[in-house]
C-alpha cells in the first residue's frame, strides 16, 4: 500500500504536523486524508483497545457544515434531514452522519466517520444553488473549516474532561445525544456525546486555529489516566465490532 | 524516639516505617505517618520557631494546623505547618525567623523593649520628620515576613479538576460521618470530605466516656457504613477553603484544587477549642487539650510527666484520664468553676485521685531559664477575670487547656449564615444560611454524641429530600445542652503582661486595650489597627478573646461586639493552587509551519502566532527586514493575513446594517466591489477598520484586524440586537486563511494558478472583490493595497492554508518570490502613510484628526458616532495626526510614545517611527498641536537616551503620493 503523505491534498489537518511526529499512517475516507494508525501494524489492535479507555482522534477533515437563520431549519427539513425536537440534542440520520441542534436557529451537521454520509456535500451543494443571495434566511456556516473534529472516546473520557470543562460529562448525567455549548480549557467548544458502538465518545467542535492549543491540553489532561492518540481505525473498529 | 508510646496508641503512625530526616541540621528519627512537630516531639523536641515579632520560643499549640508555631521551613517551601506537613526520608527542615539560633536567638532582645512597640506603633512612630519612613522602610521590610522564597524553584505540577455531587459533607467526624451515611440513599452521590488523614475527627482521639472505648466503637461502626456505601466518595488530606454561590466548594488536596458543584451541602466543620489567657500563655509546653489527646492518641506521644489540666469544662477531665492513662502525672486540675457539674468522665477523674482546684485559674506560667514551661502559678479566680493576690506554684512540664470553644463557623459565614453570640451561655450560634446548606455537629455549639449524630440524620434528611430523593420525616431539630462548655471569661490580666490574645502577632491584652483606647473600637477597626487575626492562622485563636477583651474595654457585650469576618481561603493555600495548570489559549493559522520551516520569528499577537521576520544567513533582524520590504516593492512577496477578522453579514438589511455601524456608505456599494470600513463607537472614537465586500446585494464580507474582531463582532451583535434588521451576522475569522500577495509582479505570479478569474486592471480594478479559484482551492480575492502595491488578498477556508501557500511559493519560484513578515508589512503600510488602529490611535481618537475624514459619510442620516463626530467638527481640533521625516542620518531612532517638545513642554507622541529602506529616511506618526501639523514644520521629538531629534511634518503619504502603484 503506497503511504500517503498529508501535504499531497489539498485540505489539511492542523494537526498533520503532530501526527507525523507520532508516526501517523493517513488513509483516504471518502476525499478525506485522516490518520489510520499510529507507527506499526501491530498497535492496530492496541489502539482499539485504547480507544475503549481513553483515546483521542482528530476527525477535522471529516465533512461538515453549519446552518442558521429563521429559514434554517424548514429548509433542512426539506431536504430530509431528521432534526432533534430540542436544542443541544443531535439526531442521528439514517445514512450515519449526525444533525446537532445548537439553537432554535442553528443546526450542524455532521458526517460520519467512514465519510459514508453525503448529507454534508449534498447539503452544500444544494445551499450553493438556493442560498447564494442570502435571500431565504438560511445562512450556510463554514463549519468544516470554522471548527476543528475531535472525538474522545473511552470509559475514562468523562473523567478526564473533568479537569479541563465545567460541564458534568459523566455518562449517567450527559446523555447520548446531548450537547454542551461550553468551554474546554478556556477555549470555547461544542461537546456532542455521541457513543461509538457501546463505547462513550465525545466529539469536541472548537475554533479551529486553536487546534493545537486545543490537542495539547486534551492530551495532558490524559496523561493521568494513560490516554493518547488513536487513529481513525480505532474508532470505526467501536463500531463494526460492537 | 525518647517519648514514644507503646502501640495501640498512634493509630496514624506505622511503626513498621521508621523514616529518618533533619531539623535544624540534626539528624531526627521517625515513623511514615509522623508530622515533622510529632517526630520532633517524640524526640522531646518542642521548641520549632520564633514569634513574629518579639521572637518568643513556640511550640505545637493545636497539634492540628490550626496556628502558626509550627511554621517551619523546607529547602523550596517556607512556612510548612508542622504538625500537618509528612515526614519524609532525608527531608531537611529548618525554623523560621531568627537569628543566630534557634535555641539562643538574637531577635529575642526585642523582647525586652516591647513596651516602646505598642499597637500602632508602626502608624505612629515612623512618619515624622518627613521622609523618615523611608529610611525605616527597609529595614522593616528586612525584618517583616516568615521564611524564604526559593527563586531558583521549579514549580510543581498543579492542576484541578471539577466535581459534582448531590450532597458534599465537609467534615469527617462523627456529624460527617452521620451524615454522609444517611444521605447516601438511593442514587444520591455523596462526597464527604475531611483534611485529616482518617475519618473520624475527634473520635480519633476524644474521649466520650469514662472507660475511653465509646470513640473507636461508634468511629468504627461509621467507618464500615461509609466503606461499604458505593454512593458515598471520601477524600481525605483534603480542606474545603471557601465557600461561593451555589455550593461552589473549592477543595485542595495534594497539587490539586477541586472546583466541587454541590446541589446540597451539609457542614459539619467542627469547633476550635480556644485558649486561656494569663502571663506567659505562649510558652512550649502549653496546649490545647486536644493536641495533647492527639498527640497520644493519634502519634503515641507522651506529651510531658508532669501535667496540669486548665479547664472549664468536663472535657479537661476526659484530657486528664487520657494523659494518666499514658502514665503522665497529672498534678492539678484547675477548674475555672467554681461548682462544676461533673459527668462520669469527671467522676472517673476525681476517683482516681486527681487533685482538682476548683474556682481557680492559671495565673501565670514560667519557664526558669528553659525553653518549656516548667511552673505554673494558680490562683483563686476572685472577680471576673481577677485573681486573688496570691497563689501556688505547681511544677509541671505540660499545661493543657481546655476552656471551651468557637464553632469552626468560616464557611457557615462566606455562605450567608449569621453568627450569633450569647453572653450568658458563653456559646455560639449559626443562622440564616442558604436553602441548601445545613449544619450539623458541634459547628452548632451541640456537644453530647448521640444528639450530634441524631442532627447529621437530619441535616441529611432535608438534603436528601430537598433533591427528591428521600421522603424522610423531619423532626424537630434538638434543643442544645444547658451545660455549656465555654468558660465565659478565660482571661486573667498580669501587671507584666506577656498574656497573648494573638500568638501570630504577639499581641496581648493591653494591646487589645490599647486599640479602643486610641479610638478604634469597632472589632473590624481593631484588627487592622493591632493586626490581630491578620496572621496565618486568620484568628482562629484570638477571635473569641479579642472580641471579649474589646467588649469589656468599650463596656458593650460580646454579642454586640462580634467578630471580624472570615473570608476565603479557611487555610493557607499555594499560589499553585490558585493558578493551576494554566492554559494560554494559542491561535496558528493552517499554514504556520510553513513559516516556522522557512526561517520565520514568529511572534504572539493576542493569541495568535505570526511571522515577525524570516530569518536570512549573514542577514540581521534589520536587515531581513530591509530585504523583505525592498522585495516587495521591486518584486512580489506574500504574506500570511489570516489573522485577519472575517465576518459575514448576509440578509436583506445587510447594506442598511453596515451603513449604520460603519462610517463610510455602504447601500449602494456595488457587488464585486470593497470599501474601506472605519468604525467608531458612540464617542466618535476610532475603534476598528477593514474592508466590506460586498458578493451579493445581500451578502457582505467584512474584515476587521486581528485584535478587534472579536469586539467588533459583539458590537455587531449588540447593535442589530436594537435596530432588528433582516441581517445575519457571523464570525468566520478561523474558517478563511488569508494571504496577501503584493508587489509589482503579483499577478504575474497568481495568474500562473488562477484560472477562472479575470486578474487584469480593467476587469479586476483596485479594490474589487472577486470569487473563483486559486490553484483549484475555492477562493475569495480582494484587490487591496494595504502596503502601498499591486496586492491581492487572497481568502480560503482554513485547512487549505497551507495548499494556497505552497501554490504561491510553487508559482513564484521564477521570479525569486518572497514571504515577509509583519514587521516589514509594517514598515511598507507606514511608508504608505496607513495607519494601524490602537497603534496609532488612542481611547480618544476621532476620524478628523488622525485625517481619515474621507472616511465618514457626511449624507447618510445616521452611523455609530456620528453625532459625535460632527459635533466635534465644530470645535477646534486639539491634535493632528501627521507624517514626520528625520533628516539627520545619525539621529537616534524615535520609539513608540516618545514625547513630541516644545519648549520642553509635552505637546504630542510619536505612534510609529521606522526607517525607510524605499526611502532611505527614517520616517514615522505622530501627533502634534495644530499649530504645528501644516507640513514643513518642525518637531522636537525626544528620543532614546533623552536625546532631541529634530524631524519635520511632511504631507502623507511618503510612498506613492499619486497611488499609481497599488492600481496598476
Amino acid at each position: 500500500m503506497a503511504i500517503l503523505e498529508p501535504s499531497s491534498v489539498l485540505r489539511r489537518s492542523p494537526l498533520n504536523r503532530r501526527h507525523l511526529q507520532s508516526h501517523g499512517l493517513f488513509k483516504k475516507i471518502g476525499e478525506n486524508l485522516l490518520v489510520e494508525h499510529y507507527g506499526d501494524d501491530d498497535r492496530i489492535a492496541e489502539e482499539y483497545k485504547q480507544a475503549q479507555v481513553l483515546s483521542i482522534c482528530d476527525l477535522c477533515t471529516l465533512p461538515r457544515i453549519g446552518f442558521k437563520g429563521a429559514g434554517a431549519l424548514a429548509w433542512l427539513k426539506s431536504q430530509n434531514i431528521t432534526l432533534p425536537e430540542l436544542p443541544n440534542t443531535t439526531t442521528q440520520q439514517n445514512n450515519g452522519g449526525l444533525a446537532a441542534k445548537l439553537s432554535e436557529q442553528e443546526v450542524l451537521i455532521l458526517s460520519d466517520i467512514f465519510a459514508l454520509s453525503q448529507d454534508v456535500n449534498n447539503l452544500s451543494s444544494a445551499a450553493d444553488i438556493e442560498h447564494q443571495d442570502c435571500d431565504q434566511k438560511t445562512y450556510v456556516l463554514p463549519r468544516g473549516d470554522s471548527h476543528c473534529w475531535l472525538a474522545v472516546t473511552g470509559i475514562e473520557a468523562a473523567e478526564m474532561f473533568s479537569k479541563i470543562c465545567a460541564i458534568d460529562l459523566r455518562t449517567h448525567k450527559f446523555s447520548i445525544g446531548s450537547v454542551a455549548q461550553t468551554s474546554v480549557a478556556k477555549t470555547n467548544a461544542v461537546v456532542i456525546r455521541h457513543d461509538l458502538g457501546s463505547i462513550p465518545c465525545f466529539y469536541i467542535l472548537s475554533d479551529i486555529s486553536g487546534t493545537e492549543f486545543l490537542w495539547d491540553c486534551l492530551l495532558d489532561a490524559m496523561v493521568e489516566y494513560k490516554g493518547y492518540p488513536v487513529g481513525v481505525n480505532a474508532l470505526q473498529s467501536l463500531i463494526t465490532e460492537k | 524516639m525518647k517519648a514514644r508510646l507503646p502501640a495501640p496508641y498512634g493509630s496514624l503512625i506505622d511503626r513498621d516505617k521508621p523514616l529518618q530526616f533533619q531539623f535544624e541540621g540534626k539528624p531526627i528519627s521517625g515513623y511514615s505517618g509522623d508530622t515533622i512537630a510529632s517526630a520532633l516531639l517524640a524526640d522531646r523536641r518542642w521548641l520549632l520557631s520564633r514569634s513574629f515579632k518579639y521572637h518568643r520560643p513556640r511550640g505545637v499549640l493545636t497539634m492540628a494546623g490550626q496556628d502558626a508555631n509550627t511554621m517551619v521551613q523546607l529547602p523550596s517551601d517556607p512556612n510548612v505547618l508542622a504538625d500537618r506537613e509528612l515526614i519524609k526520608e532525608g527531608m531537611k527542615v529548618t525554623a523560621q525567623n531568627y537569628s543566630g539560633s534557634l535555641e539562643k536567638d538574637r531577635g529575642a532582645l526585642l523582647g525586652l523593649f516591647s513596651r516602646f512597640l505598642p499597637v500602632g506603633f508602626y502608624y505612629k512612630a515612623f512618619f515624622k520628620p518627613r521622609g523618615m519612613w523611608e529610611k525605616w522602610a527597609p529595614l522593616i521590610r528586612k525584618k517583616a515576613g516568615l521564611g524564604v522564597i526559593d527563586q531558583q524553584l521549579k514549580p510543581d505540577y498543579y492542576d484541578k479538576q471539577y466535581k459534582f455531587y448531590d450532597v458534599v459533607v465537609v467534615g469527617g467526624g462523627p456529624a460527617g460521618m452521620q451524615a454522609a451515611v444517611d444521605a447516601g440513599v438511593g442514587n444520591c452521590e455523596v462526597l464527604l470530605v475531611d483534611e485529616n488523614p482518617i475519618l473520624g475527627g475527634s473520635l480519633n482521639y476524644a474521649r466520650l466516656d469514662a472507660k475511653g472505648v465509646l470513640s473507636q466503637q461508634i468511629r468504627e461502626e461509621l467507618v464500615t457504613k461509609i466503606q461499604a456505601n458505593s454512593n458515598i466518595t471520601v477524600m481525605t488530606n483534603a480542606v474545603c477553603n471557601g465557600w461561593f454561590a451555589d455550593n461552589w466548594l473549592p477543595v485542595i488536596s495534594g497539587n490539586r484544587l477541586y472546583k466541587i458543584r454541590a446541589s446540597q451541602t451539609i457542614l459539619c466543620t467542627g469547633a476550635l477549642e480556644q485558649p486561656a489567657l494569663f502571663h506567659n500563655n505562649d510558652l512550649p509546653g502549653i496546649v490545647m487539650s486536644s493536641a495533647a489527646q492527639r498527640m497520644i492518641h493519634l502519634y503515641g506521644i507522651k506529651p510531658g510527666t508532669e501535667a496540669v489540666i486548665l479547664t472549664g469544662n468536663n472535657d479537661g477531665y476526659g484530657t486528664a484520664l487520657d494523659l494518666h492513662d499514658a502514665g503522665i502525672k497529672i498534678q492539678a486540675i484547675v477548674d475555672l468553676r467554681d461548682t462544676p457539674i461533673y459527668d462520669d468522665i469527671a467522676e472517673e477523674a476525681i476517683s482516681r485521685g486527681i487533685p482538682v482546684k476548683t474556682g481557680s485559674a492559671v495565673y501565670a506560667a514560667h519557664n526558669k531559664g528553659a525553653v518549656n514551661v516548667t511552673s505554673v502559678e494558680v490562683r483563686k479566680i476572685v472577680d471576673q477575670g481577677i485573681c486573688a493576690d496570691i497563689g501556688q506554684v505547681i511544677q509541671c512540664n505540660l499545661l493543657c487547656m481546655s476552656v471551651g470553644y468557637t464553632p469552626a463557623y468560616q464557611l457557615v459565614c462566606q455562605a450567608g449564615g449569621q453568627l450569633s453570640y450569647d453572653d450568658k451561655s458563653a456559646m455560639f450560634t449559626l443562622s440564616n444560611c442558604p436553602d441548601t446548606l445545613h449544619l450539623a455537629g458541634s459547628v452548632t455549639s451541640l456537644w453530647q454524641i448521640d444528639a450530634v449524630r441524631s442532627e447529621a440524620s437530619r441535616a441529611a434528611a432535608i438534603a436528601t429530600n430537598a433533591l427528591g430523593l428521600s421522603e424522610k420525616l423531619i423532626v424537630e431539630p434538638i434543643a442544645r445542652d444547658n451545660i455549656s462548655p465555654n468558660h465565659p471569661w478565660p482571661i486573667f490580666p498580669h501587671p507584666k503582661g506577656k498574656e497573648f490574645v494573638d500568638y501570630d502577632e504577639d499581641l496581648t491584652i493591653a494591646d487589645i486595650i490599647n486599640a479602643t483606647g486610641d479610638g478604634y473600637e469597632h472589632i473590624q477597626l481593631v484588627k487592622r489597627y493591632s493586626t490581630c487575626g491578620m496572621g496565618p492562622s486568620q484568628g482562629r485563636h484570638s477571635a473569641l478573646a479579642a472580641a471579649r477583651i474589646v467588649a469589656a474595654a468599650t463596656n458593650r457585650t460580646v454579642a454586640d461586639t462580634g467578630v471580624t469576618t472570615a473570608r476565603p481561603p479557611f487555610s493557607a493555600e499555594q499560589l499553585g493552587h490558585s493558578a493551576g495548570r494554566s492554559f494560554y489559549p494559542a491561535r496558528r493559522s493552517n499554514m504556520h509551519y510553513r513559516h516556522v520551516e522557512a526561517g520565520a520569528e514568529m511572534l504572539q499577537a493576542g493569541a495568535w502566532y505570526r511571522p515577525a521576520f524570516y530569518r536570512r544567513e549573514n542577514f540581521d533582524e534589520q536587515a531581513c527586514i530591509n530585504a523583505e520590504v525592498t522585495n516587495v516593492r521591486n518584486n512580489v512577496g506574500i504574506v500570511d493575513v489570516s489573522t485577519l477578522g472575517g465576518l459575514e453579514v448576509r440578509g436583506s438589511d445587510a447594506g442598511e446594517f453596515l451603513n449604520r455601524f460603519y462610517t463610510f456608505g455602504f447601500v449602494k456599494q456595488p457587488v464585486g466591489r470593497a470599501r474601506y470600513a472605519l468604525l467608531t463607537n458612540e464617542a466618535g472614537v476610532v475603534i476598528d477598520d477593514g474592508v466590506a465586500c460586498r458578493f451579493s446585494d445581500n451578502h457582505f464580507y467584512v474584515t476587521a484586524t486581528t485584535g478587534g474582531v472579536d469586539r467588533v463582532y459583539q458590537s455587531m451583535l449588540k447593535w442589530n440586537a436594537q435596530w432588528r434588521l433582516d441581517v445575519d451576522i457571523t464570525n468566520t475569522t478561523s474558517a478563511y486563511c488569508g494571504v496577501n500577495i503584493a508587489g509589482p509582479n503579483a499577478r504575474l505570479v497568481l495568474e500562473r494558478i488562477c484560472n477562472d478569474i479575470d486578474l487584469s486592471s480593467d476587469s479586476f480594478p483596485y479594490m474589487g472583490v472577486r470569487r473563483g479559484s486559486v490553484a483549484n482551492i475555492p477562493a475569495r480575492l480582494i484587490r487591496v493595497g494595504f502596503v502601498g502595491e499591486l496586492g491581492f488578498e487572497i481568502h480560503v477556508p482554513q485547512q487549505y492554508g497551507e495548499a494556497l501557500w505552497d501554490a504561491l511559493i510553487d508559482a513564484g519560484i521564477d521570479n525569486e518570490i518572497q514571504p515577509f513578515g509583519i514587521e516589514a508589512q509594517r514598515v511598507l503600510r507606514l511608508e504608505k502613510g496607513h495607519i494601524i488602529i490602537g497603534q496609532d490611535t488612542d481611547a480618544m481618537s476621532n476620524p478628523n484628526e488622525i485625517q481619515m475624514g474621507w472616511a465618514v459619510s457626511k449624507k447618510k442620516p445616521f452611523f455609530v458616532g456620528g453625532r459625535t463626530i460632527s459635533e466635534l467638527a465644530k470645535k477646534p481640533a486639539l491634535r493632528s495626526l501627521v507624517g514626520f521625516i528625520i533628516t539627520d542620518p545619525d539621529a537616534p531612532l524615535p520609539q513608540e510614545s516618545h514625547l513630541i517638545l516644545n519648549n520642553e513642554q509635552m505637546t504630542g507622541r510619536v505612534t510609529s517611527c521606522h526607517y525607510s529602506p524605499t526611502l532611505n529616511k527614517a520616517l514615522g506618526l505622530a501627533y502634534v498641536p495644530p499649530e504645528s501639523a501644516t507640513v514643513g514644520s518642525d518637531i522636537i521629538i525626544k528620543s532614546t537616551g533623552g536625546v532631541l531629534v529634530h524631524a519635520s511634518v511632511v504631507e502623507l503619504p511618503f510612498y506613492d503620493p499619486k497611488t499609481l502603484r497599488q492600481e496598476l
